[in-house]
């Protein structure tokens, strides 16, 4: 007995008994002497009398009620030193469901923060964010005039709203300069949210119209980073770029909009003159509350009635603009395209049947386990009944100890699961909206944990109660341990094999999808050398130029200072950095070719560059000359442009020449824009097809309207050095120059592309690690299986080979047997493959054809590895000496 | 030197037997089984195996309380005494036990051949 003990069961308790049952056979045989029996027989008969004195202990203290502490306490110390005795076992199958519970709680936290958890708005049910689509089916946003109109005509929203959030805003903290997200609405933005600010007010009634609109409400985070928290900031006057606003208010934590919006301030609108005038500017996003008890389709036939009206009243702008869906804003927050259509609940979805499969192996692992060490302790319970253990006892014995696997198996579990969401924070955080919202939640680890335990539970009832109904007297009888009594559970532990095998497959297909699709996506061509370029967003501070020219203020120097950096090759800026951003554009066409059919597509990106942005992107020319300060200038009544080689394919016939072509921008024939360069392709977006693209000097854009369009840039700086031991010196160039200007650190372009394929990464190393754990598994699952077989089959080999079987037919005998549990895996893991397609292309889609290679590739692989993983224990059995087999036992 | 026939005890009469020996006064349990052996005219033998685990049985339910003092012999041993609870449970067990007796006996003894 150990101090543990002590400390409960009172040694005091155990000694009372002791001296109880002592006393009482002292006087017996205290009695029997004085009747006349010699000493040494009064005490061999009293003993008899008495039976097993440790029994009546037992029967003493189970009469004291059983669930104690004090038995519990030492239930659970004998498990303990039972699992201490074979630590292989113990902590493979710790290991494993430490890996189970990890891996499930951690990917349930993700979609209860994700999905599960009501956005941080008032009457959720009741926000939708309406999709609208232009003539060609494409997504179309409202101009500001018709959301005016739309606002007044519409009778069943609450409140619309539009807001835009192109806006990253300076905001000049006693720390230097920060860029924060700006999101501009309209006055009426908090009221779609019924969210109280925590401190002053939001918006009042008219407060978006210029000569009012210098207010800002700030997000709880940035009251808190910025502010220090203080409460008397409302009130107060800030400098948001180079320009003073006051702030009214403080909005209180976790209200976020739109969701991916983190580090926001709320301003309101804002307006450039000339977007607030035209009808064909679509760029105002909406989200709107409807009314209580209008049903989704009811307000969608609202707005296309005003929609409609819209088009009759301007056709040229209006026609065919439409709502195609209002989307339910928490649909909306984790959608993966601009419909809806696809959303994270699908990805997400497909995981969390990921992680069940794996914790399906798990647990089938553990119960593998659980029955090859039955098996093998089929003796000790047979003795253990035999000596007086009720079969209760010999049941709450083994359930203790798979209690005692579960409970370390969860601690285990939290363990990987804390790590596994800390090494996916990053991910999470760029890839979805909520991202940053997730925490390991102990509700969740709860569920998932009670979920694993009840399944390790049944795992282990099962060997347990086929165990503590051994029939002691056949299981002692039968000597070699037992070479019949394992065939059923034999079976079982096969069909669990077959369980692991299929699931793996499953598990490993997926993976190795998504992976391949994951490649091609890393290695889309993009026509530059993305190791070799550094990028970065410059934001530049508009109140700071008010009347003067950035080009000539800021941009040209600047770039003249980093081309003569060290190392440095070239220099540009653009507005839209290539696989980051795209999507502005419009329709053209081209000077004296006939009408485009209606419904085609016939769009082209566009773009203002520097002069230098070629040579540093390292984009070639291939025809006509390219962009030049000194050629392209403001004053020049055309403007000048060159187009990428997708241009020239998607307006040119074959062989005709773009150089000297004009678009009809203008009526008027000398005012038509003209193509004086054809330059090579560069990707605008990963996803996408290559798009056509016209790109402009900036230099074109007159002085006064300069800011306006180029008050954001990116970077790109070529070199052929060291990109990081260039950033101190970016830095200090950007800060020369304007030291208002937030300086964030540079990538380079492959960060770029592996930022935009954060999801694809996320997916693609979950489902990978995931299904190699599935495979470790099973492999583990498989060698103990078989290893076990050998164990019970020793003797029969023995005889085999002693008739004169020869080594290679043992082996071959064995192998036979792991072939065919391969093979029903391989075809039950297809089986299921094949049915799940179709929520499997939530996350990947399967082309026979395509992935042929791949897919024969990995059945193979997995075949391979279960075969290799039975040859050790299959070599084993093969060089058993037949005299020493039979000798055994 | 013969014994007269044992009998077996009914589930649940050892119980009743020992708090109505102990009702007589503190008493260890080697003592009991003496006690119940010699009121029974040595008809009823109490096994140890079944003695001790009633009495942990019967203290733990709070029927019976336990003191430590020396016995004759002067060794120390366990003395068994009737709570209030036990007592209670003593006069309600009795009560229900000569009920159940008569009853029965009433039937095995009752006139025969009744049946037309």
């Amino acid at each position: 007995m150990n101090w543990f003990q002590r400390l409960f069961t009172g040694k005091r308790m155990e000694e009372k008994l002791d001296s109880e049952l002592r006393f009482h056979l002292e006087q017996q045989v205290a009695e029997k002497v004085h009747a006349g029996m010699t000493e040494d027989e009064a005490r061999r008969t009293t003993r008899l009398e008495f039976g097993g004195l440790e029994q009546i202990k037992e029967d003493c203290r189970e009469s004291r009620g059983t669930l104690g502490v004090a038995s519990v306490l030492q239930d659970l110390r004998f498990a303990l030193r039972q699992l201490s005795n074979s630590p292989g076992f113990a902590i493979t199958a710790i290991v494993t469901l430490s890996l189970g519970i990890g891996a499930s709680s951690a990917i349930f936290n993700v979609i209860d923060a994700v999905l599960l958890q009501p956005l941080p708005y008032a009457d959720q049910d009741r926000l939708v964010s309406p999709v609208m689509i232009g003539r060609t089916g494409d997504t179309l946003p409202s101009s500001y005039l018709s959301y005016l109109d739309e606002r007044a005509q519409q009778r069943s929203f609450d409140a619309l709203a539009g807001y835009s959030m192109f806006g990253r805003v300076n905001l000049e903290g006693p720390s230097g300069p920060v860029a924060l997200s700006a999101v501009k609405s309209t006055d009426n933005l908090f009221d779609v949210f019924g969210v109280k600010p925590l401190l002053g007010r939001t918006y009042l009634p008219g407060e978006d119209q210029p000569g009012k609109d210098n207010v800002v409400v700030l997000s709880n985070e940035v009251w808190k980073s910025s502010f220090a928290g203080q409460t008397d900031v409302v009130g107060k006057d800030v400098q948001l770029d180079g320009t003073p606003y006051t702030v009214i208010g403080v909005m209180p934590a976790g209200f976020r909009f739109p969701l991916e919006a983190h580090e926001a301030v709320y301003t309101p609108l804002h307006l450039n003159p000339s977007w607030a005038k035209a009808r064909g500017m679509h760029w105002m996003q909406t989200v709107g509350r409807l009314k209580p008890g209008v049903t989704n389709e009811q307000a969608r036939t609202d707005l296309n009635r005003v929609m409609t009206n819209l088009a009759r009243a301007y056709p040229e702008q209006e026609t065919g603009h439409t709502v195609a869906r209002l989307l339910p804003l928490d649909v909306a927050v984790n959608s993966l395209d601009r419909f809806g259509k696809r959303t994270l609940a699908g990805p997400l979805g497909t995981l969390a049947l990921a992680v069940l499969a794996l914790l399906a192996i798990a647990c089938v692992n553990v119960a593998g386990l659980l029955m090859a060490r039955g098996v093998k302790r089929e003796r000790e319970m047979a003795l253990r009944s035999a000596v007086g253990a009720s079969r209760g006892r010999l049941m709450r014995q083994l359930v203790n100890e798979s209690l005692v696997l579960c409970f370390a198996g969860l601690l285990g579990g939290i363990l990987v699961g804390w790590t596994v969401l800390k090494a996916m924070n990053v991910f999470l955080v760029n890839a979805m909206s909520r991202g940053g919202d997730i925490h390991l939640n102990f509700a969740v680890v709860a569920v998932a944990a009670a979920l694993s335990l009840l399944a390790s539970m049944l795992a282990s009832l099962f060997p347990a109660i086929r165990l503590s109904g051994a029939d002691p007297n056949r299981a002692l009888r039968a000597g070699s341990a037992g070479a019949g009594t394992g065939r059923s559970q034999h079976r079982l532990r096969s069909a669990f094999v077959i369980t692991q095998v299929a699931l793996s497959l499953v598990l490993l297909v997926i993976s190795g999808l998504l992976l391949k699709n994951l490649q091609g996506l890393l290695h889309t061509n993009l026509g530059i050398d993305a190791g070799k370029i550094l990028t970065t967003r410059l934001d530049l501070s508009k109140g700071h130029y008010t009347g003067r020219d950035p080009i000539a203020s800021f941009y040209n120097p600047l770039l003249e200072k980093i081309v003569h950096l060290p190392g440095v090759q070239g220099a540009g800026v653009i507005d839209m950095l290539p696989v980051r951003s795209w999507g502005d554009g419009y329709g053209i066409h081209i000077t004296g070719q006939p009408p485009y059919p209606p419904n085609v597509d016939m769009g082209a990106e566009t773009r203002y560059v520097s002069a230098g942005y070629f040579d540093a992107m390292g984009i070639q020319l291939t025809r006509g000359r390219l962009l030049s300060p000194s050629l392209d200038k403001s004053e020049n009544a055309a403007g000048t442009m060159v187009v990428n080689q997708a241009f020239q394919q998607k307006f040119f016939p074959a062989g005709a020449d773009p150089v000297g072509a004009h678009i009809d921008d203008d009526p008027k024939p000398e005012l038509k824009s003209g193509i004086v360069g054809v330059v090579s392709n560069v990707r605008q977006a990963l996803r996408e097809p290559q798009m056509a693209e016209m790109d402009w000097l900036m230099d074109e854009i007159t002085p006064k309207d300069r800011m306006q369009s180029l008050n954001s840039m990116a970077l790109i700086v070529r070199s052929n050095g060291d990109l990081n031991a260039l950033v101190p010196a970016l830095r200090n160039a950007v800060h020369e120059i304007d030291p208002t200007v937030p300086f964030k650190t540079p990538e380079t372009m492959n960060d770029v592309v592996s930022d935009s394929l954060t999801l694809d990464r996320l997916e693609g190393w979950l489902f990978g690690i995931f299904a190699a754990l599935a495979l470790l598994l099973a492999v583990v699952g498989l060698y103990g299986l078989v290893n076990h077989e050998v164990e019970l089959r020793i003797r029969e080999i023995g005889i085999r080979m002693a008739l004169g079987s020869t080594r290679t037919q043992v082996t071959k005998l064995l192998l036979g047997k792991v072939a065919l549990l391969m093979l029903s895996g391989l075809a039950i893991g297809w089986a299921l493959t094949l049915a799940l397609r179709k929520v499997l292309s939530a996350v990947v889609e399967m082309h026979a054809s395509h992935d042929f290679l791949l897919l024969a590739g990995v059945t193979a692989g997995l075949a391979l590895v279960g075969i290799l993983a039975s040859l050790i224990p299959a070599r084993r059995a093969a060089s058993v000496e037949p005299v020493q087999a039979l000798r055994t036992e | 030197m013969k014994k007269p026939a044992q009998l077996d005890l009914p589930q649940g009469t050892l119980d009743l037997l020992i708090l109505r020996v102990v009702a007589l006064g503190p008493i260890h349990g080697y003592a009991i089984a003496q006690r119940i052996q010699q009121m029974s005219q040595e008809a009823l033998q109490v096994q140890q195996g079944s003695l001790y685990p009633a009495l942990h049985r019967l203290e733990y339910k709070k029927f019976l309380a336990a003191d430590w003092k020396p016995s004759d012999t002067g060794r120390e041993a366990k003395f068994y005494r009737l709570t209030h609870k036990g007592k209670l449970q003593l006069e309600n067990e009795t009560a229900s036990w000569t009920r159940l007796t008569e009853v029965v006996g009433l039937i095995l003894q009752g006139p025969q051949g009744e049946t037309s």
